[in-house]
């Protein structure tokens, strides 16, 4: 489904991304995790379409975003780390904004919005204003923007950071579920949690694939530790070569 | 709904609600008003005819107005960062610029629609044997002036307002780029080719509006206003194509 090869970025000098290189099926939920720095985000947004490769290919069923990018952008669902809203409009006010300028059909807005608004737990926060959200409640409805339109691709970056332990059961029980219709690459630091609910993880470093784990093919604890080693020791890289 | 629909109207209701829309709105109206009684008592017995007068003391506040209004049209998104949520949507980068610019358009034709209470309702109300009625067309073409004035300024802005994550520095940065770059491009085409001081003559904005609202109709004028708001959105669609390329 999506293919990412050879990816490079650089900010000016700096490289971000290089050489990045794997795939993810349909079904699959992709865990990203790496130290500060190691390109997450910035993998996430060139993958969002916020960003332009400098070398290598995208692929999305075969769409390219730089040759198809309205097509492309319309089977992927974002969630960005920061999770911005427009806080003077209320949750199903945002949500029908959005789904509308994803250019659903009129007749259908109403029910993708009530649709998803169930999903996401959002049923009885739809008249409240988003600027009275908890953090909690406004990554919720980021996911339910991601979600809307069923996209065959959902970005998540860091959905699971500042959440309390309940909200993050809720977000997994989330993706699991929408992993059956999308596949679902997300980015974070909880190594152990992830590997709880998601099918492969791509370990940064430094802005290259460290490693590609099957989570099936180890136990949970002994790929954790794995993975928090290479986490770590690219962190003292990166405090050596700062 | 289409995309522009759909931001246009999203725009319209965040200016409905903001501080930065009410406040600005209401100094314009005052500031004009004024402008338009101080004209009114100096052209007492001249041959300024009344649209002339009103579209007169509108026109110099149109830049100040489009400069505030604009500001927060991507600078705002930029700041909070829901720009990323626009970029990665299914759109294309003009339609969310049409969108944000026909909104601040809205509203400036809502305003400057409004400021013709005194000319057409009230001054004619009050001194009906010396006014006569109102001339519907003068008027409307003084309007037509003064909105396409408003479009170039607000094109401006909305470029302008892609280059700063500061709505103030994006309010001040069009100020300048409308009100002081006209001038100082006429200064300069005065001061460097004296010459073509004929050929340029046309070029003072005030001219403009004086000429639309005593009948004479220019084409040439009417063809730059539309140009120069289409470069600005050009450019303002340009911008966002790079903010895409370089994050």
């Amino acid at each position: 489904m999506l293919e990412i090869e050879h990816i490079t970025f650089s900010y000016g000098r700096h490289r971000v991304l290089d050489d990045v290189t794997f795939d993810v099926a349909p079904g699959e939920i992709v865990a990203i995790t790496g130290a500060n720095g190691a390109g997450k985000t910035t993998l996430m947004r060139l993958l969002a379409c916020l960003l332009m490769q400098d070398e290598g290919t995208v692929r999305l069923d075969t769409v390219n975003p730089i040759e198809r990018p309205i097509r492309f952008r319309r089977g992927i669902g974002y969630l960005s780390e920061h999770c911005p809203l427009y806080s003077d409009m209320t949750v199903e006010a945002y949500l029908t904004y959005r789904v509308r300028l994803k250019g659903e059909r009129s007749m259908r807005v109403r029910r993708r919005v009530s649709e998803v608004m169930e999903l996401c737990g959002l049923e009885n926060m739809g008249k409240t204003r988003i600027r009275l959200l908890s953090l909690g409640y406004r990554k919720r409805v980021g996911l339910a923007d991601a979600l809307a339109l069923h996209p065959k691709l959902l970005l998540l970056d860091d959905p699971l950071a500042g959440l309390d332990v309940r909200q993050r059961k809720k977000t997994a029980a989330l993706l699991t579920a929408a992993s059956a219709r999308a596949a679902v690459l997300v980015t974070g630091h909880e190594i152990q949690e992830m590997l709880g609910w998601c099918t492969r993880c791509v370990v940064l470093k430094q802005g290259r694939v460290a490693g590609l784990y099957r989570v099936s093919d180890y136990a949970r604890d002994e790929l954790a530790q794995m993975i928090e080693r290479q986490v770590v020791s690219a962190e003292a890289v990166g405090e050596v070569a700062t | 709904m289409t995309a522009i629909q759909v931001i246009w109207l999203r725009e319209v209701r965040a200016f409905r609600g903001a501080f930065s829309c009410g406040v600005p709105v209401a100094a314009f109206l005052a500031a004009s008003g004024w402008t338009f009684v101080m004209m009114l008592r100096r052209n007492e017995g001249s041959v300024l005819q009344i649209q002339s007068i009103w579209g007169l003391s509108i026109a110099p506040w149109l830049p100040v107005l489009s400069a505030v209004l604009t500001m927060r049209l991507f600078s705002e998104e930029r700041s909070t960062g829901m720009i990323d949520l626009l970029m990665a949507a299914p759109l294309r980068e003009r339609d969310i610029v049409v969108g944000k610019f026909l909104s601040a358009m809205t509203v400036l034709g809502v305003v400057i629609a409004v400021s013709l209470v005194v000319p057409v309702l009230i001054l004619p109300a009050l001194s009906a044997p010396v006014q006569g009625t109102v001339r519907a067309p003068a008027f409307a073409a003084t309007f037509l002036i003064l909105f396409l004035q408003a479009s170039a300024w607000c094109s401006a802005g909305t470029m302008i307002s892609v280059l700063f994550r500061n709505q103030a520095a994006a309010a001040v940065s069009s100020l300048l780029l409308c009100s002081g770059m006209p001038a100082v491009v006429y200064a300069a085409i005065l001061a460097w080719i004296p010459s073509v001081r004929a050929e340029v003559a046309w070029m003072p904005l005030l001219v403009h509006v004086y000429d639309f609202s005593t009948g004479l109709f220019s084409t040439a004028v009417l063809v730059l206003y539309v140009a120069v708001s289409l470069f600005f959105l050009f450019g303002c669609s340009k911008l966002l194509v790079c903010l895409r390329l370089r994050g």
